[in-house]
């Protein structure tokens, strides 16, 4: 790392990001005290402050390149190995996000797909490709990267998607591989996940030209756990009726736990997080004003659409208090013990839902179904990712016979709108309304 | 024999099979597992890669914006047709195979058992070669819960058998892409697929008869083509091109040289072979490789084979195909070979439009 982007990061870091931050925060100020929406309870106060974190993160990330080592990761991807090497990290997939609820979706998918990749392909990884051949983005710039970090505990396709940005940027691409939970978790499969660290360190210290620091490692393995079982307490405050937050907050909210986990700064917000929202559950201060039903969200959020939702559900008395979505950042994070931090590393990130057999689902539903109090489920077939809806056509037909719990599903995408129609969408939850208001 | 097994069909050769050799069946979902093991058990594969059907039922449990290759093979089950199977085995080749698993595994209710195999994803480290090993030593020990014990010999006999078997595929390749054996593109694939659920008893004498009575001298005529993409369907392309006078040289497709021109074996122990087979197999989007490495292996191929031009026939959905082809398509262009990307559902017929885009491509290839 040369010495002149690392006293240009620095300069950024203590002086221009929170300079930064102050202007995000008062926008987001402006903008609550002028957009009240009647059907909602009170905003939120954190939400300036994640505004702000959120902000810094990606304003920094412009000056990182060269003055610290660079990675582009995956949202399932082990971060705290990379973060021991003091890393920064870009998550594309967040970004995605990010532009999807900024509706830049097909702009940037178009990109893509005029150098040839297909519009049926997931379109965070058409977004990402768009951003890498065109250098758009709302954020002012990405890093380059110097290593790509992916697992597959996610999804196939991130690989896919990463061997791109690969060929692209002509770096190394890390991949830490996880069998795929068909049945259960076998001891070879941990063996081969132990190994894949093992083998990634020496790799790690190559690329980042630092020392592997078990200390250090240890302190984010602490910090990361700490921080998921925050974001675990916040989402279960939901459980209260009425639920002081929905879960199309939880979605926004989710940032700091895919993108800065384990880093100090994601466990102090979900602690400010959590203490607001209990404040909130001990005055009884509901997310909107008239919480009649309880809904359930399977799948990625439709970014494009949360606004419009958000009150288009709260105007009807009816708000989604837990989503299986949100919960991936909590579920598994018990397994994660620093005194056998590969180990449990391996078993925290390979048993998350979207690595698990469909059993494993359905029970986990049938679960938050029951503590969360939920009255119907809305299910979001989403076109760019396919081991999150395929399976879900039956899960419907399952959670039904089994809990008698009304459902929708929503043919839609994440974040590319093309592949989302109104009046279908409209006809159908018209008919989820009604059915949910006889009571299933 | 030869004719004897073009009449027969799939169904009936399943039932012959269990009735006169007592062995059972296993449907195997593509695309990569260890044959072998299976076959030394006693169990014989039969491969469900595009059964002649139309989606009816299966569209209630999948989406629309799935493969064909997937909501056929529901349909498969969905309707029936698999009742002579024993079980069924899912290797893990992509998310759409994978949750097509689970899906029967865990909420179908079908009462039949099913095996799964993972396989270590590319980039290899070192810890993938024993994991690979672990693996199958765990399907083998599955397997034995059903069908009872593998004997070491047998098994090493078994991937010896798939060796030799192996290689006469590698000559037959060999051949057509020096343009020595005598044959059409539909008749090639044919003879090649029937691998996908024959016994090595009747589809190795079967191959070595192709080999033999399609050796030829005289040099090929007309232009050539390699063929890439998930697998050789709908067969209308090849008729087409044989229509037209293109010979496909050689290939790039997941269900044939993908699975089947890995390298020689040195190894005694089975299961040491059986891994060096894995990990020896072409670069291959769905275990993994980088892209720059399926392209030089193309590159390869297509200067062996003197082949004039690349044809991707690529089955709608498919992502690992999706994502690497613009780079690979992109690159060939730039080394001045001409490109057809044609993309389709499993069995549908030919369009007016691809016949025409085809034909256009041959005229490209000067
Ligand atoms: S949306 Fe689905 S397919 Fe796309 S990256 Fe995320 S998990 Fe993978
Ligand atoms: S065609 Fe592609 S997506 Fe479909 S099963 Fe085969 S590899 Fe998977």
């Amino acid at each position: 790392m040369s010495i002149a982007p690392e006293i240009r990061y620095r300069f950024m870091k203590d002086i221009g990001a929170p300079l930064v931050m102050g202007m995000a925060g008062l926008k987001g100020k402006r903008k609550a005290a002028i957009k009240r929406d009647i059907p909602l309870g009170p905003p939120l106060k954190c939400s300036k402050r994640l505004k702000e974190i959120m902000t810094r993160h990606y304003f920094l990330s412009r000056y990182a390149e060269g003055a610290r080592p660079v990675a582009w990761v995956t949202s399932g991807a082990p971060v705290e190995l990379l973060r021991a090497f003091d890393f920064y990290t870009v998550y594309p997939e967040n970004h995605g996000a990010l532009c999807g609820a900024q509706k830049l979706g097909p702009e940037l998918c178009s990109i893509a797909e005029g150098h040839g990749y297909n519009q049926d392909l997931c379109s965070y990884a058409r977004i990402d490709i768009g951003v890498c051949l065109s250098g758009k983005t709302p954020v002012g710039r990405l890093p380059r990267p110097d290593i790509l970090f992916a697992s597959n505990n996610i999804c196939q396709t991130v690989m896919y998607w990463y061997r791109v940005l690969a060929h692209h940027w002509k770096i190394p691409l890390m991949v830490f591989d996880t069998p795929f939970n068909f049945v259960s978790l076998d001891r070879s499969a941990i063996t081969y996940m132990v190994r894949q660290f093992e083998e990634m360190i020496p790799e790690l210290e190559r690329i980042s030209g630092r020392k592997f620091s078990e200390k250090k490692f240890k302190e984010v393995l602490r910090l990361g756990k700490s921080s998921a079982m925050a974001w675990g307490e916040v989402l279960a405050t939901m459980k209260t009726v009425p639920s002081p937050m929905t879960i199309f907050d939880a979605f926004v909210h989710l940032a700091p736990i895919v993108s800065l986990r384990g880093l100090p700064v994601t466990l102090e917000y979900y602690n400010v997080l959590l203490s607001e929202l209990k404040d909130r559950v001990s005055k009884g201060i509901g997310a909107i004003v008239n919480e009649r039903k309880r809904l359930m969200w399977d799948n990625i959020a439709i970014w494009y659409k949360i606004r419009d939702f958000s009150r288009l559900f709260a105007e009807r008395g009816m708000n989604f208090v837990t989503a299986t979505y949100t919960n991936a950042w909590a579920e598994t994070i018990s397994y994660m013990d620093e005194r056998n931090p590969m180990e449990s590393l391996a078993k925290a990130y390979s048993l998350v839902i979207l690595n698990n057999n469909l059993d494993h689902r359905l029970k986990l539903m049938e679960r938050l179904i029951k503590e969360y109090q939920v009255d119907g489920l809305v299910i979001h077939s989403a076109r760019s990712c396919k081991p999150y809806s395929v399976g879900q056509y039956d899960l419907k037909r399952l959670l039904m016979e089994r809990l008698a719990v009304p459902s929708v599903v929503i043919e839609a995408d994440i974040t590319d709108f093309r592949a989302y129609s109104e009046e279908q969408t409209t006809t159908r939850l018209e008919a989820f309304f009604e059915n949910i208001e006889d009571g299933g | 024999m030869h004719l004897d097994l073009e009449t027969r069909t799939r169904k009936d050769y399943i039932r012959e099979q269990k009735s006169l050799h007592g062995r059972k069946v296993m449907g195997v979902f593509p695309a990569q597992y260890p044959r072998e093991l299976l076959l030394a058990m006693n169990i014989l594969p039969v491969e469900i890669w595009d059964p002649p059907l139309r989606t009816r039922e299966a569209s209630a449990h999948l989406q629309s914006y799935i493969c064909s290759v997937v909501s056929l093979g529901l349909e498969l089950i969905l309707q029936g047709k698999c009742s002579d199977l024993d079980a069924f085995l899912f290797p893990h080749t992509c998310d759409s195979i994978q949750n097509l698993a689970s899906i029967v595994n865990d909420y179908l209710g079908i009462h039949k058992p099913c095996y799964f195999f993972y396989h270590p994803k590319a980039p290899y480290k070192r810890a993938s070669r024993p994991y690979y090993i672990s693996q199958l030593k765990e399907l083998k020990s599955g397997l034995e819960k059903q069908f009872g014990e593998l004997r070491e010999t047998d098994l090493k006999r078994s991937v010896d058998r798939w060796e030799e078997i192996r290689k006469d595929i590698s000559k037959c390749y060999l051949l057509r892409s020096e343009g020595r054996l005598n044959t059409s593109n539909r008749a090639f694939y044919s003879i090649l697929r029937r691998v996908e659920y024959l016994h090595p008893d009747d589809f190795h004498p079967l191959l070595t008869n192709f080999l033999q009575s399609g050796r030829t001298e005289t040099e090929r005529q007309g232009h050539g083509v390699l063929l890439s993409g998930v697998l050789p369907n709908p067969p209308e392309v090849l008729d087409h091109l044989d229509a037209i006078g293109v010979r496909v040289v050689d290939d790039d497709l997941l269900s044939c040289s993908r699975r089947f021109l890995s390298g020689p074996v040195s190894n005694s122990d089975p299961y040491e072979a059986m891994a060096e087979t894995y990990f020896s197999l072409p670069p291959c989007s769905t275990r993994g490789s980088a892209i720059e490495e399926r392209l030089n292996h193309i590159l390869k191929k297509i200067r062996s084979s003197r082949a004039d031009g690349v044809i991707f026939l690529i089955v709608k959905f498919c992502e690992p195909e999706f994502f690497d082809v613009p780079i690979l398509a992109d690159s060939l262009k730039k080394e001045g070979i001409p490109v057809l990307v044609l993309e389709n559902e499993i069995n549908q017929a030919l369009s007016g439009q691809i016949v025409t885009r085809i034909e256009a491509f041959a005229e490209m290839l000067g």
